[in-house]
């Protein structure tokens, strides 16, 4: 057999050996792995987001929207009632929590930069919960649920996740691809969308320059809600009834920075077409910043309960 | 070679009423140490007590042990934490006339 008689033996060998490797098999990764983690070893490089802060490291000048997003941790999913639950892979998974604060986001990032320009992609293993409450103050209604011995009002205690990026290149053209699920409204009715800011994040040095000024728990993706757009149809993720339930879910997201626009967005067994969805950039350039691509995640509560992202496994993948 | 994860529990937030840190998770961890930087405290004979404290599920919380480990002024105060459970937090009781403390409060945990 030669390459000749078999074309696509390179192909059918790289299938093989990423569906025999029990880690990588349950990803579609492309041409290049760029990062792979599991979180039964470290956080891997996903870390606390923080605002830019002055000369002196003096840490009151970090804008109030952005100084508190707070450490994730490593977490083998234990609640009160049933103890360790674990992760999907091994014990651990990455936890990012909120305060019990409306409006607090809690995100994890990821700094990387870009060795060529083209596909990019991030798959995840990932499951969303608020936290349990059981100190009797809750009672059997949230938002609009009410226990019936299936739905739980936990699950309207979620307020949202996100993935994103920073990405900046080419003369310091800065930009974010954006994807968010909107689990409630910010009046905790259960909307289950999927939805993209038509606008980019505000950023320190817009607030240095006066532009902006944000207050503490504001979304700092995009804070004014009218300036999120919805994108495919609603989508019901496995929540799974109360609060100490995990149940993983797939997400696989494909970016372009060829074309500086997202190209799809999985999430279990529904694909969304976001190729034509506007990344609007930044108008002024950006320096320090050539060929960054950072990725991150977030959660966001809409109540005054904690709420959770879990990430079992990340995998960031190529085409350069 | 072992895992080692440093968390900033509070990055320079001013405390003048009694408080409790987030929850934080360390099931990973054999071994874990508060650093507690104080950057500036006011009020008459201002104190801030610490007290370590742990989870089994990160909703209900006991003290670890019966130290006290008390702030009074700007400083770096650091202590050991051993044989704990899942979750890890600190307990602040402030005391004092008008009393305020700004603290940046380090979480480090080692496996």
């Amino acid at each position: 057999m030669t390459m000749t008689e078999r074309p696509d033996l390179a192909a059918e060998l790289r299938a093989a050996i990423l569906s025999a490797d029990p880690r990588l098999s349950k990803f579609s990764p492309l041409r290049r792995i760029l990062t792979y983690d599991d979180f039964n070893s470290g956080a891997h490089g996903w870390t606390e987001l923080l605002g830019n802060y002055n000369g002196n490291g003096d840490l009151s000048t970090v804008d109030d929207h952005m100084r508190d997003f707070r450490p994730p941790q490593l977490s083998n999913c234990s609640f009160f009632d049933i103890g360790s639950h674990g992760a999907m892979t091994g014990s651990y998974a990455l936890k990012l929590a909120t305060r019990p604060y409306e409006g607090h986001t809690a995100t994890a990032i990821r700094r990387l930069t870009m060795s060529g320009r083209g596909l990019l992609q991030i798959e995840a293993y990932f499951t969303f919960k608020a936290e349990a409450t059981v100190d009797g103050s809750a009672g059997d209604q949230f938002g609009d649920v009410t226990w019936d011995g299936n739905l739980h009002p936990s699950e309207a205690q979620f307020g949202c996740f996100t993935v994103a990026t920073d990405l900046c290149g080419d003369g310091g053209l800065r930009y974010h691809t954006v994807a968010r699920y909107l689990n409630t409204t910010l009046d905790n009715t259960l909307s289950r969308q999927w939805v993209y800011p038509t606008v980019p994040e505000p950023t320190p040095r817009e607030h240095l320059e006066g532009k902006v000024k944000l207050a503490y728990g504001a979304d700092f993706t995009a804070p004014n809600p009218e300036d999120w757009q919805p994108f495919g149809e609603p989508q019901e993720l496995c929540y799974n009834e109360v609060p100490t339930k995990v149940n993983w879910h797939y997400l696989r997201w494909v970016i372009d920075t060829g074309a500086r626009r997202s190209v799809e967005l999985q999430v279990n067994d529904r694909v969304m077409d976001m190729s034509s969805i506007p990344v609007p950039p930044y108008e002024e350039r950006y320096d320090s910043l050539e060929n960054l691509l950072n990725f991150y995640f977030s959660v966001r509560t809409h109540s005054s309960v904690r709420n959770f992202l879990f990430l079992d496994s990340v995998l960031i993948s190529t085409e350069w | 070679m072992r895992q080692v994860q440093t968390a900033v529990l509070e990055r320079d937030t001013t405390f003048d009423a009694d408080f409790a840190t987030e929850p934080y998770e360390v099931a990973w961890a054999g071994e874990a140490r508060w650093f507690v930087h104080t950057l500036s405290a006011s009020g008459e004979d201002v104190a801030v007590r610490l007290v370590t404290q742990i989870s089994p599920d990160g909703l209900t919380w006991c003290d670890l042990d019966g130290h006290e480990h008390v702030v009074t002024g700007p400083g770096l105060v650091t202590w050991p934490v051993e044989r704990f459970g899942q979750w890890l937090r600190l307990r602040g009781t402030v005391t004092g006339g008008n009393p305020s403390a700004k603290l940046r409060i380090y979480l480090t945990a080692k496996s």
